[in-house]
């Protein structure tokens, strides 16, 4: 294998000209169409461009730019004059705009952007960022930009070079950049274009309502795309979001090959697209319905194949993949055409012992848990199970045991940028700590939990450290004590969110003034809607002998207490439920308590 | 005979309300995320009911900035305006 950097890439696809990019337009369902040979130029003025303005090769550009033909070019042209591209996600609509600044400059100043190119009207709402953001030059719009006809100067760039910081999303507290180099792209494209999807250069197409500013978008419909000219179809996310519909429609009507979304993608069409409107449908094309990004749900898959089968979608089209923005975009993808691979496993052993074991014959729906198969690791790379303690990564785990997935091999990336202390713990001797649970069995990767912490809904990963300090802004709360998290149990019907919250307040009414209030903060600062508000008296949470909470040890407490949460959710009873948590857990709160009072 | 602001806010709550809790308390400066809970994908189905109510296509740079139920109305009624289907003694301006 010959490996390239993606600048080269670029310019080697420019040779094509009939296949490359079409955007569609929302406004006007105009679809502008540009070959490879067109966004070889046009990248190469935005190179120029950037250059133009001072820019120097390693200096970083921080792009929000919400239209699909601006990023693919604005990015593109960055990577080509050396310059390292920050995608930061846009302002999402119906939300007040504080959180998001907050975490934009969080971000302008941790990559240390010299320069933010945005449109005229973010512009406008970014206000005083520019002045706000140490070593941040300038505010473009990226109308200014296109203009330029700065030719682009040559740069070297090497594989060991940075191509882009992609900082991950969500969390407002402390989004971290991770640091992609070429050689990385070059790896990964390889395995999940060559290897994972079988690619056929240049006659493969793919349709795509992902966000750019996200590894799956950015990494599996752009770039892999450029190494391989492979025609794809951008549609916006804001479409696809408000009519699902337009998702199969676009494929249907280019014919695309290939097509990728999250779980809650393929359960959104279930949900919301109407009988009605799978007239003149036509999925026969499609024989890659990538998967990833999030916990994946047979129950989902499998609706979505039935459902779509008579528009002519192929069951075995389906395509479960795991990855992640350390390991630059996949780890592993399930084999073509082969459709989901689901191990039936007795939920109780899994739950108690980390035990993935056959359920027992004849047993009720109710004492299974279904996990999707990931498939195998990309050759050249490796996937382990790990006790999540174990340190150096010195004894994998047996086959079906449940621990830690780490992972290694030339698509991992270093780590984070500027971040020496997170870059040195992401790691375990020499594995990514991926913070997913899950297990193997022969090779096949199996995901069941996923990072401990991290609560995934809709799509989107909500960091618990966002949720606590928007509800720790709350009169009556005790700031810093406070515990967010996901759980599935013990209703087991979807993912609920949770916030635990100390306070010195007692009287009945107006604990239950507090909930509602921590419940409308974090839903203001978040758009999450939390399903249960716990508040319990000073010292109850749990904690490290360091003062650090532990947010895991708080939900196995809140998950054990059945009786307690129902009384919390139903009858709203605050003061009985810190009660019944306390009677329930009290030795082990002693100890929590115990350790806190050490500091 | 176009749109009147009032007729807009009417409908805007109309729509709003059949994704909100039962009897949860709507005015113009409800917001649809804070105080109604409606989650991103929610607000996406507002967003699509809203266009078919209203015959327009809604971007989403329309939205931002647009946290009540006042500040969806005055957003459509801003759109009326500048494709001429206003009731004429209503003005974008002033809502």
């Amino acid at each position: 294998m010959m490996l390239r950097t993606l600048a080269q890439a670029i310019e080697d696809a420019g040779k094509s000209t009939h296949n490359g990019f079409r955007f569609i337009d929302e406004a006007t369902d105009a679809e502008p169409f540009f070959t490879f040979s067109g966004i070889e130029r046009a990248t190469a003025l935005f190179g120029g461009a950037l250059q133009a303005r001072g820019l120097q090769k390693g200096d970083r550009v921080a792009l929000i730019l919400p239209d699909n033909q601006d990023f693919v070019f604005a990015f593109l042209g960055a990577v080509r004059a050396g310059v390292v591209p920050v995608p930061i996600y846009p302002p999402a609509g119906l939300r007040k705009l504080d959180g998001y600044l907050e975490s934009t400059l969080h971000i302008i100043e941790k990559s240390g952007a010299k320069l933010v190119v945005t449109d005229a009207e973010i512009k406008a709402l970014l206000g005083t960022v520019q002045l706000r953001a140490a070593g941040l030059q300038s505010v473009l719009s990226v109308e200014v930009l296109r203009k330029s006809r700065a030719p682009l100067r040559p740069v070297t760039i090497g594989l060991e070079d940075t191509a882009f910081l992609q900082f991950t999303s969500g969390s407002t507290s402390q989004p971290k950049g991770v640091v992609v180099t070429h050689a990385n792209i070059a790896h990964n494209v390889d395995a999940f274009m060559r290897l994972g999807l079988r690619i056929e250069d240049g006659k493969d197409s793919g349709v795509s309502w992902l966000p750019l500013y996200h590894d799956m978008g950015l990494i599996g419909f752009v770039i892999g795309p450029i190494y391989h000219r492979n025609t794809i179809t951008f549609l916006p996310p804001f479409a696809f979001l408000k009519r699902p519909v337009r998702w199969l429609q676009t494929i249907s009507r280019h014919r695309a090959t290939i097509s990728f979304g999250p779980n809650f993608a393929y359960a959104l069409c279930c949900k919301r697209i109407k009988d009605s409107e799978l007239a003149g449908l036509d999925l026969s094309s499609w024989r890659v319905a990538g998967c990833g990004a999030e916990p994946i749900r047979a129950a989902n898959l499998e609706a979505f194949s039935e459902k779509f089968a008579s528009v002519g979608f192929d069951p075995r089209a389906l395509l479960p993949c795991y990855g992640m923005a350390e390991a630059t975009l996949a780890v592993s993808f399930a084999e073509v055409n082969t459709g989901l691979h689901v191990d039936d496993v007795d939920a109780a052993t899994l739950a108690a012992e980390g035990l993935a074991k056959a359920p027992s014959p004849g047993a009720p729906p109710g004492e299974i848990t279904s996990i999707v198969s990931c498939g195998r690791s990309f050759a050249g790379h490796e996937v382990l199970v790990f006790a999540e303690e174990d340190a150096s990564s010195g004894t994998p785990l047996p086959d079906r045991q449940v621990g830690e997935l780490r992972v290694r091999g030339p698509s991992i990336t270093s780590g984070y940028f500027n971040e020496p202390t997170l870059s040195r713990e992401a790691f375990a001797g020499g594995w990514l700590r991926t913070g997913d649970l899950g297990y193997c069995v022969d090779g096949e990767v199996f995901v069941c939990g996923r990072s401990k912490e991290l609560i995934i809904l809709n799509g989107r990963n909500y960091y618990p450290q966002d949720l606590e300090w928007s509800a720790g802004m709350v009169e009556g709360v005790r700031k810093g004590n406070v515990v967010g998290f996901g759980t599935r149990k013990p209703f087991n019907d979807r993912e609920r969110v949770v916030v635990c919250v100390e306070t010195a307040v007692t009287d009945p009414a107006a604990r239950e003034a507090l909930k509602l209030e921590v419940q409308r903060a974090v839903r203001q600062a978040t758009g999450l809607a939390i399903d249960d508000v716990v508040a319990v008296d000073i010292g109850v949470l749990p904690k490290t002998s360091s003062g650090k909470l532990r947010r895991g040890a708080a939900r196995e407490l809140y998950e054990s207490g059945k009786l307690f949460i129902r009384a919390s959710a139903r009858s709203g009873s605050s003061v009985d439920t810190a009660k019944e948590l306390a009677k329930s857990q009290l030795g082990y709160l002693r100890d929590a308590i115990f350790s806190d009072k050490k500091q | 005979m176009g749109w009147t602001r009032e007729a807009v806010l009417a409908e805007v709550r109309g729509i709003i309300e059949g994704h909100a809790d039962a009897g949860a308390c709507l005015d113009e400066r409800t917001e649809l995320v804070a105080d109604l809970g409606i989650d991103s994908l929610g607000v996406m189905e507002v967003v699509a009911e809203l266009e078919d109510r209203f015959g327009m296509r809604i971007g989403d740079a329309e939205l931002r900035n647009v946290v009540s139920l006042g500040d969806v109305a005055s957003a459509i009624v801003r759109r009326l305006d500048v494709d001429g289907r206003l009731d004429p003694t209503t003005s974008a301006e002033a809502s």
